[in-house]
């Protein structure tokens, strides 16, 4: 078994229990040969095989991973390999953006009785691995925190709604919003419709709850955060029922949230205010300034034509046009930085569980540290557990400290979740949460 | 030498770090984002055009993630790795004296009831060259806890900036002395102190005598529970332990962690006896203005506003005891 270099290649193969462990079994117990470089790791189902774990993979030493299950069609539990095949479609664009080689991430179908297929397939991996060498993406860069790179980083734009020094038409209309948003509030509180009015203040959210409080609310240029994130938070809960204030795109959040059974549509009374665009890297490829399901809307937004799809992932071009390892390089600089504050998390209105994967310690179930590691392991798994769910409010970026750009990973797995599936997460109240759903003629191509 | 150019300071910086020292410096990172980093060439040091630095050089004596030791098993032998004992050479440049003062400040807690080795040893290692303030902006309240831009405490030496691309070098400690020489420059280019904003015997009070009081629940309403604030805080200093590794090694770490979490006072049994925001925003002001000036004789706090800069919804140290009544300054 030993190569020209000496090198052998460690292969970890995360393998069903009814299929690929039986088709191992079988190769075995047929006296095929193949090469001892695969590591089996027994699961119940690749619907149970957690992205991370591959990740974990490459972490402690793997040279390659291979993820197989069962035959479509054939899950023991009737669709689980369904559910990983969607899911791993949108990882390996992840792992992709990211810089992972993907010659070393391998996913096949084998059945109980192909043990002649898991040989060859051991054997194939063993020898491609093998010529490509030992994989250490954690070493590959020893970037460290580094000077901003021009080409990478995205430029701001202007206010739209910013008050022209002789007051231009985009303020009168801010300044009008404004006044109908505190009489609405007012309004929705006196009559005791709502309890809690949920909207933007001088400095951050306010939560008024007495209608003589309304005059804290304002509609300016700074009204860019998404604030559906509250919804979730217990003290927020037991003020009682809210009336929240959202722009067209924090619209999409509710949607998805309702769509995930988080929240109860009828429980909430939304104030739609129309918007011009808040100068932020997400408001350049908009097509969502009016609210389109609101239970009140304030303003209108002139609306544009929805630009086209390319536009919205404009921002990812940079990026992709490096080779893997420029890419690797600089999630390796951008994660560097990352203090594991969790703001980005804290901030999404779509991360609401109420213990995270990453505060799970018994066992830690990702290393809490923040070495590079740690944090590779942490941001790629909050990327994809929020893979075909991010509604783009680009909060996680606004929130870091460190300013890394965790908008490119949301995009990427944005952009796959459109161009695969012709899904965008909140946009279609009356279709499945992607991750939640499987169709049978899901593309396979990258599936041996 | 009492005058310093631009030049002359960024060629110290590169011997420095030819030299093997560990430097740290502000740093663009990206074009809305200053941030220390240990520099890798004198060129990336940036010496204007920012207020502060999104976070602080309390890395150099408290990393975020820290190896305290490690432990190798091969058959049945146990091996304990130990760390060396002498940390290498470290100089902070570009700190400003809301950075420098906590310093000494974090030495208290470190050196209390037990001594802290690894701390010490960086603290012993490292230099603090400061940077007086040539401005500030709306969140720096560094005059409402008894410091301003060009306070001395915690700096080995400070430089001010003319204006005409040189600096004024002021050495306050043998350190300092040693990296740059005797100067003793005049003050200049000193940005007017910021003006009081609240009275910080007022929020100890009201903090002693208000625990159970709806303000706090009131006011962090909005916290959203990250630890933005307390990681780019110069003094917050609490940390986790974890172990790290398999059935062949590993290593026992120690790395940064925040009161904002609910997991910082999670019980193993479930129960938290700090279950809502509004404590922890609580716990944050009691710490700094209530119980470590009690203990300690400081304030643990120097007002520089990262929390609230950084703050993804407008919260902070200041947002927050603004709101104390009768906090205003007197």
């Amino acid at each position: 078994m030993s190569g020209g270099n000496g090198f052998e290649p460690r292969i970890v193969a995360y393998v069903c229990n009814w299929c690929t462990y039986l088709g191992a079994d079988l190769a075995g117990t047929a006296r095929l040969e193949y090469p001892p470089n695969v590591r089996i790791i027994r699961l119940p189902c690749t619907g149970r095989i957690d992205t991370n774990l591959v990740v974990k993979a490459f972490e402690v030493g793997a040279d390659a991973v291979l993820v197989s299950g069962c035959h479509p069609g054939d899950c023991h539990y009737t669709a689980g390999n369904y559910h990983a095949r969607r899911r791993w479609m949108l990882f390996r664009d992840l792992l992709e953006v990211v810089g992972f080689d993907m010659r070393r991430i391998h996913f096949t179908w084998i059945s109980a009785a192909e043990g002649k297929k898991f040989q060859q397939t051991i054997t194939e991996i063993t020898e491609q691995t093998r010529a490509l060498g030992p994989y250490r993406p954690y070493e590959a860069s020893g970037a460290g925190v580094a000077a901003c790179q021009p080409a990478l980083a995205c430029g701001a734009g202007a206010f739209a709604c910013q008050p022209a020094p002789n007051g231009g038409a985009g303020a009168l209309a801010c300044q009008r919003s404004q006044t109908q948003l505190r009489e609405t509030a007012a309004r929705l509180l006196s009559e005791g419709a709502v309890k809690v009015v949920i909207g933007y203040g001088a400095r951050g959210p306010v939560f008024v709850t007495r209608p003589e409080e309304a005059a804290r609310l304002v509609w300016n240029e700074s009204c860019f955060a998404n604030l559906t994130t509250y919804l979730k938070r217990k003290e927020v809960r037991a003020l009682g029922k809210p009336a929240i204030v959202v722009k067209g795109c924090d619209e999409r959040a509710l949607v998805a949230l309702e769509k995930e059974s988080q929240v109860e549509r009828a429980e909430i009374y939304s104030i739609g205010m129309a918007c011009q665009g808040m100068g932020q890297p997400k408001c350049a490829a908009c097509d969502t300034r009016q609210p389109r399901y609101a239970d009140e809307t304030i303003g209108s937004a002139d609306a544009p034509a929805p630009p086209p799809t390319a536009d919205r992932y404009a921002a990812l071009d940079p990026l992709l046009r490096q080779p893997p390892e420029e890419r690797l390089a600089f999630w390796t600089a951008e994660f560097d930085r990352c203090l594991k504050c969790y703001a980005c998390r804290q901030v999404c209105p779509m991360c609401y569980c109420e213990r995270c994967l990453a505060d799970k310690n018994r066992p830690q179930a990702i290393d809490s540290s923040p070495t590079r590691k740690g944090n590779f392991a942490w941001h790629l798994s909050r990327a994809i557990h929020l893979a075909g769910r991010c509604v783009g409010c680009d909060e996680c970026t606004r929130g870091c400290p460190a300013g890394i750009d965790l908008r490119l990973l949301n995009l990427a797995l944005a952009e796959a979740a459109e161009t695969q599936f012709g899904y965008r997460a909140g946009m279609d109240p009356a279709s499945e949460p992607l991750m939640g759903a499987y169709s049978l003629t899901d593309k396979e191509e990258f599936i041996g | 030498m009492n005058i310093l150019t631009r030049e002359e300071l960024r060629k110290l910086v590169g011997e420095w770090i030819a030299a093997g020292k560990t430097c740290m410096g502000p740093v663009r990172v990206k074009p809305e984002t200053v941030l220390f980093a240990r520099l890798a060439k004198a060129g990336d040091l940036l010496l204007d055009g920012w207020v502060r630095p999104a976070n602080s050089i309390k890395e150099l004596l408290l990393p975020r993630h820290e190896v305290l030791y490690g432990y190798r098993i091969e058959k049945n032998r146990i091996e304990l790795v130990d760390q060396p004992e002498t940390a290498p050479g470290q100089i902070a440049i570009g700190a400003h004296p809301c950075d420098a003062a906590a310093l000494p400040i974090l030495d208290k807690v470190f050196n209390w009831d037990y001594r802290d080795e690894a701390y010490n040893r960086r603290r012993e290692a490292t230099t603090v060259i400061t940077l007086a303030c040539a401005g500030w902006d709306e969140e720096c309240f560094c005059t409402s806890v008894g410091l301003g831009p060009d306070a001395e405490r915690g700096s080995d030496a400070i430089l001010f900036d003319r204006g005409d691309g040189r600096f004024q070098v002021r050495s306050l400690t043998e350190k300092g002395r040693a990296l740059l020489g005797e100067g003793q420059g005049a003050a200049s280019g000193v940005a007017d102190p910021p003006p009081a904003r609240f009275d910080p015997a007022q929020v100890a009070s009201f903090a002693k005598e208000h625990f159970d009081d709806a303000f706090w629940k009131e006011h962090a309403l909005a916290c959203l529970g990250c630890g933005a604030c307390a990681y780019t805080c110069p003094v917050c200093h609490c940390f986790d332990i974890v172990d790290e590794g398999n059935s062949r090694e590993g290593v026992r770490a120690r790395n940064w962690d925040a009161c904002q979490f609910p997991l910082f006072t999670l019980h193993a049994s479930g129960h938290n006896p700090r279950g809502e925001q509004g404590g922890r925003q609580r716990q944050r002001v009691y710490h700094k203005f209530y119980l470590y000036p009690e203990k300690f004789g400081d304030i643990l706090c120097t007002g520089c506003g990262n929390c609230a800069r950084n703050c993804p919804v407008g919260l902070g140290v200041l947002p927050l005891v603004a709101k104390i009544p009768h906090a205003e300054p007197v």
